[in-house]
């Protein structure tokens, strides 16, 4: 790199320069994994692994907005697993109870966020105790409303339109790639061109310098909360979409995967940092590595070190949060 | 490692250098703190530390005391190489104690805790003895006569100018054989300066280094034996006796003409604010009127409600009772943002920007324009043209940034730079009613004078302002008319320009007789 | 006594926050258990309950060392499930040398700790996150070495453990609470709270932040591995997931213990006071007659209640103090 291109590299936002190296790593992941594995690159498996990116990428995009204000979101696994049979019991697999049914699912997420984010910035509840309680509460009222998943409208599926679009997809593109391709283009607008996603980087920045200089830091709050219910719920209906029935335990392995999401992305776990689009990036890497060591019939506890080690070799190249000298 | 000598043992002759520093280099990222700066001070003398913002003293306090590597260069402490990052153990073996700017109390450890952490009171098998913290801290605090701070007391619930004592004698008592104290007297009252001030005279006497930086040129004058002046990360000058006027040309490259702009040529015009009984916090009923152009000063002593005036008026804190009036209409203030839009509208300006007022690393345009972002925008989107033509507007107005990029972090500016952008913040907002809460501390002296010169002109165009400061000097010299508070009220009402600093402390003094 | 009443307005609502869910939870207890089965509760339904709750007890712990730095420590899960395998797979034999194989099991927490403390410490990398990787790694070790249930313990590691008639347990809880008696008073534990109170400031005047964060993590691994071990003595059996739970639970312990999550404030005993109360919870609603798979709603509940409770408490305490 010449000089002149540094410089103009220099002047790039820590932020923006960060999604440069989550894709860098993605790219790098991808074809390592076309090298050793042959197949690996093709559009078959290149497909699945963006489509299952895609349940990462949204969970994660909830986990990004609150992450942005320095919170954290430990509620999604059973937001997301809440959501999945709230849609399969309320539309008991007919195809007519469909529209309601998402309006239930999405509004459970919206009630579950609003909680959430009213108990964080009304009632000063630290975000780690607020949102593991909530996932308390919605595993608990999940487990014994559905009487363990064996109620009678449990066995449901999907209603069929829903299951056909995620299995079959439009003109042949996934439909769950479809939807991450919108929330990845809702979040960069709402956060890079609206007033909104300013005042979002002002109170992650500083949060007391944003409510001096006439910010409604708890309204943005509780917005960022509630929107991540909303993405969480999101995730769990296209899991049913694509599965066919929920499952209890469904959301567990998207909690500390979002939080990873996130950070391979670039996005600074202090709040303030960060964009969708390195998220975008994060969630292919992440799920890259996985599908990879599957395909290379990696056993569980090889998948399990290799990816922790991924993680931790990312962090050690650009995760760090600069601190004390 | 030698062993190092005692104080006592340390030669007095000025042969001996109780600190050197040569050839010194320190990078922040981009920002280069130190380039080849060098400097020295003998034992037995009180050396002060002069420069503008930015200018690297307490970077180069930082290396000094081994708290940060220098990138280059060497320093010695009575002729023995400090190298790279000093083991914390070795820094006190060292001698050099440091009372840094930033002030590094903890907040949630008690007064006794923060004074006795390296050395806490032990009994049996060395475990620290908790019941023996508290008297022990006690008997440090009376011996240097401040025994009406509580050493059972939260750090964090202590004043300011508490804190600061306390962080003077946790270096005090560690009978240092060099001192170093940035900016100690930034946060304290008159008479404790006195204190402070007793105490290095008096360590210097008994041959100790002292070295401290301050941006009030007289203290500077009263207390330092010999200035070292620092400009952009180098050493420019070091004299025994040196002027103000000479003194702030080196520091900043030019000369300044008459420190204060004459507020008496300004006239004023009709009532902006109307504050009637306002109570709340350590507010006990303050009631007064502001006019257009006006200037008017808050006084007293520190901590008499000065802070929770500015604040309650903005909406930061709540009201218990009162009323407010912003040009004629009456208003309610909850919160900063109905502040903003009240009326002719109000702004405040914090006197800690770092806390309250910036967003260090986002852009210059971001800085600026968060507060009035929804006035240019369209359908929740900014219209970034518009923005960018406001910013670009207001920031040349100002001269922020020497006409650098607006996409630049305001992290990376200097705190003159940093202070104007706050200021343009609050300018594009078109608030006549403007808060300004001692939005000099711990600036430059330039910048001070570029700020009264700024103060002067918005006035000039008409706007209200409520004029605070913890240098009294100020408040006498800028301000059309002063109000003395006192435990919550205005106990007294001066004419101005009061010229006199000494009157107002006077009146600040004086009891309140009840009205 | 004057002087006590003055020391107790002295100690923030928020740290005897604990205690005083302790002794609800413990009154619940006895009341609903009386009341649903008519007598009161035997020295075995201590027994039992004390030796269930002995692993998160020292979970616990550890994690409120780190939450006082300031820090997070999410491996937890992971350094008690490959310390179970490791105990059920390894620790054998008869007479004492079972008892050097459970050393060895608490120098490889200790370890996984360290590692934990190296990275955060050294890599200056953020602990939530290094200490998501380290889950990741230790759990996948713990997979390798036990990759089915399984494993035993010997008898005798057992009887002195966790008997389930002589209550052995009491001393164990005792020398962990001794332990941070102790700990409060050493230098150390001085530094400690110093570095959560504010890392910047404490480097500054001298504390050496990270041998003392190295230290902290490595304590929180070997109170996982102790954790471990009790596990395996009253489960008598290994599992490799056997340590998930842990992460959640033992930050809702410290939560419920008043330990604030900035760190700087609260105290170990406090996290065990919330372990207590979490696991007597669960038997409340046994007792009770709650539907068991409501359970983790009332476990959130309870959590966000208390947590409420303490900043009300804090908030009323401040407001009794700034009106004279
Ligand atoms: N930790 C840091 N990270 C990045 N930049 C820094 C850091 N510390 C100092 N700087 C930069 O180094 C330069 C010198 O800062 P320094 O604090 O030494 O100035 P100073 O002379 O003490 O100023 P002041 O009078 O305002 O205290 C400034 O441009 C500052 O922004
Ligand atoms: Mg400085």
């Amino acid at each position: 790199m010449n000089v002149d291109m540094a410089r103009r590299f220099d002047t790039v936002t820590p932020g923006v320069r960060r999604v440069f190296y989550a894709y860098a790593v993605a790219a790098a992941v991808l074809t390592l994994g076309a090298v050793l594995h042959p197949g690996f690159a093709s559009w078959t498996s290149l497909r699945a692994v963006l489509v299952v990116a895609a349940f990462t990428g949204f969970v994660a995009a909830g986990q990004m907005l609150v992450v942005l204000v320095g919170g954290i979101d430990l509620s999604i696994p059973w937001v997301l697993n809440g959501a999945a049979i709230v849609l399969t019991t309320t539309s008991l697999g007919q195809s007519s109870r469909l529209p309601m049914a998402l309006a239930f699912a999405l509004g459970v997420g919206a009630l579950a966020g609003f909680a959430n984010g009213m108990g964080v910035a009304w009632l000063g509840v630290p975000a780690v105790v607020m949102t593991l309680g909530m996932n308390g509460v919605l595993q608990g009222l999940s487990l014994g409303l559905s009487k363990g998943l064996t109620c009678a409208s449990c066995g449901s599926y999907a209603p069929q339109p829903l299951r056909d679009l995620f299995t079959g997809g439009v003109a042949g593109v996934p439909a769950a790639l479809l939807v991450w391709i919108g929330v990845a283009l809702l979040m960069t607008v709402l956060l890079t061109l609206t007033t909104f996603g300013r005042r979002v980087y002002a109170v992650g920045v500083n949060s007391r310098a944003a409510f001096l200089s006439g910010v409604g830091v708890r309204g943005v709050t509780v917005a960022l909360y509630t929107l991540s219910g909303v993405f969480a719920a999101l995730a769990g209906i296209m899991l049913v979409g694509y599965g066919g029935q929920p499952s209890l335990g469904l959301g567990d392995p998207y909690l500390f995967e979002s939080i990873a999401a996130v950070v391979v992305g670039g996005v600074s776990i202090l709040g303030g940092r960060g964009h969708y689009l390195g998220v975008v990036a994060g969630s292919l890497t992440l799920v890259a590595v996985t599908t990879f060591l599957q395909a290379q019939r990696v056993p569980e506890y090889g998948r399990l070190m290799i990816y922790g080690l991924v993680i931790l070799v990312i962090l050690f190249a650009y995760g760090r949060d600069r601190s004390h000298d | 490692m030698r062993p190092v000598p005692t104080r006592a043992e340390t030669p007095a002759s000025a042969e001996v250098l109780a600190v050197r520093a040569s050839g010194v280099h320190r990078a922040f990222g981009g920002v280069q703190a130190l380039r080849d700066a060098s400097f020295a001070a003998r034992p037995g003398e009180i050396h002060a530390l002069a420069g503008e913002n930015g200018a690297g003293k307490s970077t180069l306090i930082k290396v000094l005391c081994g708290l940060i590597s220098a990138d280059r260069g060497t320093v010695e402490i009575f002729g023995q190489q400090v190298r790279r990052v000093v083991e914390p153990a070795a820094r006190r073996r060292l001698g050099v104690a440091t009372a840094f700017q930033e002030l590094s109390l903890l907040p949630d450890l008690t007064v006794a805790e923060n004074l006795l952490l390296q050395d806490p009171p032990r009994g049996r098998l060395g475990l620290v003895r908790r019941s023996r913290l508290a008297p022990t801290a006690d008997a440090i605090l009376r011996r240097y006569g401040v025994d009406y701070i509580d050493s059972r007391a939260t750090t964090a619930d202590l004043s300011v100018a508490h804190r600061q004592i306390v962080e003077l004698v946790r270096v005090l008592a560690q009978e240092p054989r060099v001192v170093i104290l940035d900016e100690p007297t930034a946060a304290l009252p008159d008479r404790q300066v006195e204190w402070l001030a007793g105490h290095m005279r008096r360590l210097r006497d008994e041959g100790c280094c002292v070295i401290f930086t301050s941006h009030r040129w007289r203290e500077i004058e009263q207390l330092a034996d010999r200035v070292t002046v620092f400009r952009n990360g180098t050493r420019v000058a070091t004299r025994d006796r040196i002027s103000e006027s000479e003194a702030v040309t080196l520091m900043s490259g030019r000369t300044l003409e008459g420190t204060y702009p004459d507020v008496a040529a300004l006239p004023v015009g009709e009532t902006a604010l109307r504050v009637d009984g306002l109570a709340g916090g350590r507010l006990r009923g303050v009631s007064f009127e502001l006019r257009q152009g006006e200037i008017l000063g808050v006084g007293g002593l520190a901590g008499q409600g000065q802070r929770d005036l500015f604040l309650t008026l903005f909406g930061a804190r709540k009201a218990e009772s009162g009323a407010l009036r912003v040009g004629g209409e009456a208003v309610t203030v909850r919160r900063p943002k109905d502040a903003i839009r009240a009326g002719m509208g109000i702004a405040y300006v914090p006197e800690d920007r770092k806390a309250e007022g910036l967003f260090l690393p986002l852009s210059i345009r971001d800085n600026v324009a968060l507060a009035t972002l929804s006035r240019r925008s369209a359908a929740g989107f900014v219209r970034r043209g518009a923005e960018r033509a406001a910013v670009a507007s207001i920031g040349g107005q100002l001269r922020i940034g020497g006409g650098r990029a607006t996409n630049q972090a305001v992290g990376t500016l200097s705190g003159g730079n940093q202070q104007k952008v706050v200021m343009a913040r609050w300018l594009l907002t078109d608030a006549r009613v403007l808060l300004l809460f001692d939005v000099t501390r711990g600036v430059d002296a330039a910048t001070k004078h570029d700020i009264y010169q700024l103060v002067a002109e918005l006035a000039a165009q008409g706007k209200a302002i409520l004029f605070h400061s913890s240098e009294t000097e100020e408040i006498a010299n800028l301000c059309h008319r002063v109000l003395v508070l006192r435990e919550g009220r205005i106990s007294a009402e001066l004419p101005g320009p009061v010229g006199d600093a000494d009157r107002i402390v006077a009146a600040s003094l004086k009891e309140v007789g009840d009205a | 006594m004057r002087e006590f009443m003055a020391r107790l307005r002295l100690v923030p609502a928020q740290a005897g926050l604990g205690y005083v869910v302790l002794v609800a939870t413990a009154a619940a207890y006895l009341v609903v258990y009386t009341s649903s089965l008519g007598r009161f509760p035997t020295s075995f339904d201590y027994l039992s309950i004390l030796n269930t709750m002995l692993p998160l007890v020292f979970v616990a712990i550890g994690q409120s060392l780190v939450v006082l730095t300031g820090g997070i420590d999410l491996s937890v899960g992971g350094i008690v499930s490959l310390c179970v395998t490791v105990t059920a797979t390894t620790v054998t034999g008869t007479g004492l040398a079972p008892f050097g194989w459970l050393l060895v099991v608490l120098a490889l927490g200790a370890a996984c700790g360290a590692v934990n403390g190296m990275i955060v410490a050294v890599g200056r990398i953020a602990p939530i996150l290094a200490t998501l990787a380290t889950l990741s790694i230790f759990t996948g070790l713990a997979l390798w070495v036990l990759p089915v249930p399984g494993g035993s313990i010997p008898p005798v590691v057992r009887n002195v453990l966790s008997n389930p008639n002589v209550p052995t347990g009491l001393i164990w809880l005792g020398v962990a609470v001794g332990g941070w008696l102790v700990l409060r008073r050493t230098r150390f534990g001085m530094r400690v709270y110093a570095i959560g109170s504010d890392e910047t400031s404490a480097r500054a005047v001298g504390v050496p932040a990270g041998r003392v964060k190295l230290g902290v993590y490595a304590l929180s691994g070997l109170c996982s591995a102790l954790a471990a071990i009790f596990y395996v003595s009253t489960t008598t059996a290994g599992d490799a997931n056997a340590g998930a739970p842990f992460i959640l639970t033992s930050i809702a312990s410290v939560v419920v213990g008043g330990v604030a999550f900035t760190g700087g404030r609260g105290s170990a005993l406090g996290a065990v006071a919330g372990a207590v109360a979490l696991t007597l919870v669960i038997d409340v609603l046994f007792f009770a007659g709650i539907d068991p798979l409501y359970q983790s709603l009332f476990q959130g509940l309870f959590l966000v209640v208390a947590v409420l409770l303490g900043t009300a408490a804090t908030f009323l305490t401040r407001r009794r103090r700034a009106t004279p």
